[in-house]
């Protein structure tokens, strides 16, 4: 356990300090992450402001601003894409360093990405999370979060994190396949930002959908947590839905290793 | 009327070239078509779920959204067609000092950035943009006379050449500070906004999208006119003027835009050894 401590806190700590290099264009690509959230918030605004119902798809208004805001915390820590590294290994033929290497490539990854994780956390994040409070608390009249709340949001988080990258893993393994996959990952982009909930909350699709996404990892990455910090699960459902995640968490583990296994046996690397 | 010849020959010569590429790699062609397409598909979807809640957002009925949605798309897929390889120019050509070939060649610089380039993926927005009009103009809410055809295609390439000297105005800077890839993205993505009625927005937004960085005008005015709407000079107005306004708009950033990108390459130092 030290020894891969040792071997994989590298990784993530490396991924911090380039990020923290490379400040600049950092913050105009913040300022571009938070567009579309504005866009929903207005949008939402207006979709509220054009009817008498106080719910619509089991969220006050109230609740719907901190759906979006919430959401965009959320992506930020969880959605780290590791298949834009897998493909950029791929294409670059650095990946055959990567295997001759005494360690795990997935896990090299999976580190890293949590290095990405933890500076998205941190900025803007956290910032974002703190004012999306205080303007829920001072101008809506909303109560703060539970501490109880937090902490099962942060749980559930952890294992959507682990969820997204270990089904983006398998994602990018498809760059084996094809040297192209710009126009894949920008499909796989639009996918998830639907089905996970993030572009509107899974509960307005119509039931039966609903029934469907139940078996497929994609709720489980960002619209579990967020339900969980609006506290829109009571305690059986609660449980069900960390269950569910921790499930996905062994499955898409299982999926990633033996696909890994088929693709080493036929990589071909060009160059030296 | 020569050089005029000579350009189009000239262009005829590199897209063949660039047709030979695309033509190699039929799958990637595919996928990236594909992933525009399906982007914007899921923007419909989106408009799909909010209105069985709801039936105007606003006074917009759900088709009218939807006509906005799709008339976006066609500037932007023009535009994206063409002149893709601008944004090379901010993000890689000038630090590497790639740009060097266009310095040496006798022929116009801007023309040479943008004819080495197609960028078949745009088709996907062209075709969901199509797709969407077509069927808006068959449920009949949109004005079909011909001084509204015409002003259609008017519009869509005054929209394509505000998106173009948008890039082009913020490319320019990697003149100055060698890359200008984020800026130039922040300001492409702010077309975004103008998909949807830009009244639900905040007045210091809506100022920004119409007047500064002005993609109200390539979707959302003028779809609005064409779907027979008014009020943008005032209660009872027709919305006319308003594609004036684009052609006015069009014109006026290209020449801004045109200029700093001179301005940039007779400043343009090469990098490298």
């Amino acid at each position: 356990m030290r020894r891969k401590l040792r071997i994989y806190v590298p990784f993530a700590l490396n991924e911090l300090k380039t990020q923290l290099s490379y400040r600049g264009a950092f913050y105009l690509f913040i300022l571009i992450s938070t567009f579309s959230s504005f866009i929903s918030y207005f949008l939402w605004m207006a979709i509220y402001g054009s009817t008498d119902k106080v719910m619509l798809g089991g969220l006050t208004r109230n609740e719907m601003v901190v759906y979006i805001f919430m959401v965009y915390v959320t992506r930020s820590i969880v959605c780290i894409s590791i298949s834009d590294w897998v493909s950029e290994d791929v294409v670059k033929g650095t990946v055959a360093m990567n295997l001759i290497k005494p360690m795990d490539y997935r896990l090299s990854l999976i580190s890293r990405a949590l290095g990405r994780s933890g500076y998205q956390f941190l900025v803007p994040s956290v910032f974002i999370w703190i004012g999306l409070e205080l303007y829920k608390v001072n101008v809506l009249g909303m109560q703060v979060t539970g501490i109880w709340n937090i902490l099962l949001y942060f749980i559930s988080s952890i294992m959507s994190f682990l969820i997204f990258v270990l089904f983006d893993f398998c994602v990018g393994m498809i760059a084996f396949f094809t040297n192209y996959i710009f126009g894949l990952l920008m499909v796989k982009e639009a996918l998830l930002r639907f089905l996970t909930g993030e572009l509107i909350p899974l509960s307005f699709f119509p039931e039966c959908v609903q029934r469907i996404f139940d078996f497929l990892p994609f709720s489980s990455m960002v619209y579990t947590p967020v339900m969980i910090y609006l506290g829109k699960y009571n305690t059986a459902e609660l449980g069900f839905v960390l269950a569910r995640q921790a499930v996905w968490v062994v499955l898409l583990y299982l999926l990633g290793s033996l696909i890994w296994k088929k693709v080493t046996t036929r990589l071909v690397v060009l160059g030296g | 009327m020569k050089t005029i010849k000579r350009y189009l020959r000239l262009y005829r010569v590199l897209i063949v070239q660039f047709f030979k590429v695309i033509m190699q790699s039929k799958v990637d062609f595919l996928m990236g078509l594909f992933g525009f397409f399906f982007t914007q598909v899921t923007g419909i979807l989106f408009l799909y779920l909010v209105f069985e809640q709801i039936p105007f957002l606003q006074g917009w009925s759900l088709e009218q959204l939807i006509f906005i949605y799709g008339f976006a798309q066609i500037p932007r897929g023009i535009d994206h067609l063409f002149t893709d390889n601008i944004w090379l120019v901010a993000w890689r050509l000038v630090i590497n000092g790639d740009f060097d070939r266009y310095m040496l060649r006798p022929m116009n610089v801007f023309f040479q950035v943008i004819a080495e380039k197609l960028q078949p993926d745009a088709l996907g927005e062209l075709l969901v943009g199509t797709i969407l009009v077509i069927h808006s103009c068959r449920k009949g809410i949109v004005v079909t006379d011909a001084l509204h055809i015409g002003l259609f295609f008017v519009s869509i390439l005054a929209g394509a050449l505000i998106y173009t000297s948008i890039k082009l105005f913020f490319a320019s800077f990697a003149f100055w500070i060698k890359k200008s890839g984020p800026f130039l993205q922040v300001a492409y993505e702010m077309a975004d906004f103008a998909k949807y009625p830009t009244e639900m927005y905040a007045k210091g937004i809506r100022f920004l999208i119409t007047w500064v960085i002005p993609f109200a005008f390539v979707a959302y005015l003028p779809a609005s006119y064409f779907l027979g709407r008014g009020g943008f000079f005032g209660a009872g107005s027709s919305n006319v003027g308003v594609i004036g306004i684009e052609c006015l708009i069009a014109g006026l950033f290209w020449c801004i835009a045109y200029s700093v990108f001179q301005k940039g390459i007779s400043i343009y130092e090469s990098a490298g050894n």
